[in-house]
């Protein structure tokens, strides 16, 4: 549809030049009627020396609005990856406001025949680069190792690093604690911190899950004790500048979630056996309406499986894009060398301050809130339909 | 080549304005989340003022509440970091 239109406007603007020349001379009218149209469309960038052309005038502007058009298709199939936009604003970068038929000739031989390793297509990149900043970089998934096993791609990425350096940093952490045979009878600073996060799960648990002695219910203790550890020292780990946020990805949150729910089924069949399934069903319900209670309890049951992962995923992700943009924004006004600006830059700059406060609590929260919905499900699997619980 | 210029321009300019009215009509959730948390704090507020011993164990739970709505609350820029910057 896009090739389309430039050859379409220069059909419509020669017939536009005809019917002006009955009139008025044609040069004059070109340039007032481009001029208008200019001044509503242009958007950015500087269109410098477009009034000097006069496209209806001019038998090379044909070939320019082709050159150009291949330009883009060319730097559309190369970029892949990105938007057809992407590839215009690239284009754009490319031949700017040139009308030099051998330099843009010059540019699409060189995309032509060197692809990817052109020089031009280094330039759009960098282009890019500079025109579309977008918060959502710092979630990008990196390989640092690229491996395949099969068809499975099975690369060493960032967020596996990531991953690797929160488990490495618990692990040392409990490791130092436990050192000397289960550390000293009155704490350090540092035990007393491993001591308060298990105290905290093992409070959890005992409240959360009810109507099991206490020896029972310790067996899911493990599990839950390293989802809420491993969320809570992974979720503030993302706000140290430059690192990377594994819990901003939507693919390990759910992964989180589903294997969490699958567990929780089978935990409750393996106690309840098939009356398991009287989940479906609040006791004391007429039969005739049973299909539709069974249809209602099953789409919140299954929800929950995708709830606890798109929680954490959104909060991670909408708090460090809006501190992300906000901290953009600060660093463009202060890097604007003016007084007045830098002066207002106090403003973004404790925006964001005030905004990293709540970021943390939010991070922490999460697990907390993502621990409490797990012993939740829990208890409900195990316990069918005697839940006192409030949520 | 100012005819590239006018006539390319329009159907992506739409574009981008309807993304900017997307997202901010995305903003508008936050208003039901204000109402959330509101709601979650003045009802803390409420029964401790008719039974101040329970003052601990209600604030706790409170927060619970608080950190679940302000969780749906961050949909709302979410949505619109998505449609502004992924598509």
């Amino acid at each position: 549809m896009f090739e389309k239109f430039p050859r379409l406007f220069l059909f419509y603007e020669n017939s536009l030049n005809s019917s002006a020349t009955s009139s008025r001379t044609p040069s004059q009218s070109t340039t007032t009627i481009t001029d208008s149209s200019l001044q509503s469309s242009d958007t950015q960038g500087s269109y410098d020396g477009i009034f000097e052309d006069h496209p209806g005038l001019n038998p090379s502007s044909e070939r320019i609005v082709e050159l150009q058009s291949d330009i883009r298709e060319k730097l559309e199939e190369l970029l892949i990856n990105k938007s057809p936009d992407a590839a215009m604003v690239a284009a754009e970068a490319l031949h700017g406001e040139s009308d030099n038929i051998p330099f843009m000739e010059f540019i699409l031989n060189d995309l032509n025949t060197n692809g990817v390793e052109s020089e031009s297509y280094k330039d759009a990149l960098a282009a890019l680069v500079k025109m579309v900043p977008s918060p959502l970089e710092q979630f990008e998934i990196i390989p640092f190792f690229p491996m395949k096993i099969g068809d499975l791609y099975f690369s060493f990425t960032n967020p596996s690093l990531f991953m690797l350096l929160t488990l490495s940093l618990v692990l040392l952490l409990l490791y130092f604690v436990t050192k000397k045979g289960g550390g000293n009878s009155v704490p350090n600073a540092w035990q007393s911190l491993v001591e308060l996060i298990y105290d905290f799960v093992l409070n959890l648990v005992n409240e959360q899950i009810s109507g099991l002695s206490g020896n029972v219910k310790q067996k899911f203790f493990p599990c839950i004790l390293v989802t809420f550890t491993f969320s809570l020292f992974r979720n503030p780990q993302g706000m140290i500048p430059y690192s990377f946020t594994v819990t901003s990805h939507f693919l390990i949150t759910l992964g989180l979630s589903f294997s969490i729910f699958i567990g929780i089924t089978i935990v409750g069949f393996q106690r309840n056996g098939l009356p398991f399934l009287s989940f479906l069903l609040p006791a004391g319900v007429p039969l005739p309406l049973a299909p539709f209670l069974v249809l209602l309890e099953l789409i919140p049951h299954c929800f929950r499986a995708l709830s606890s992962g798109i929680r954490l995923f959104a909060n991670m992700m909408a708090g460090h894009s809006s501190v992300k943009i906000l901290s953009g924004s600060a660093w463009t006004m202060l890097c604007m060398n003016d007084l007045f600006y830098f002066i207002g830059d106090l403003g973004p700059l404790f925006i964001v301050l005030a905004l990293t406060g709540p970021e943390l609590g939010v991070a922490i929260s999460q697990a907390h809130v993502s621990t409490i919905s797990i012993c939740i499900y829990l208890n409900d699997a195990i316990n069918l339909h005697q839940s006192d619980s409030f949520l | 080549m100012k005819k590239r210029s006018v006539s390319r321009i329009p159907p992506l300019f739409m574009l981008e304005s309807a993304k900017l009215i997307g997202a901010g009509a995305a903003t508008i959730a936050s208003a039901g989340a204000a109402v959330g948390i509101g709601n979650v704090f003045s009802s803390l507020i409420h029964s401790v003022a008719r039974n101040p011993s329970l003052a601990k164990q209600s604030f706790g739970y409170a927060i619970l509440g608080f950190a679940l709505t302000e969780a749906i609350a961050l949909f709302a820029p979410m949505m619109a970091f998505l449609i502004l910057f992924v598509f």
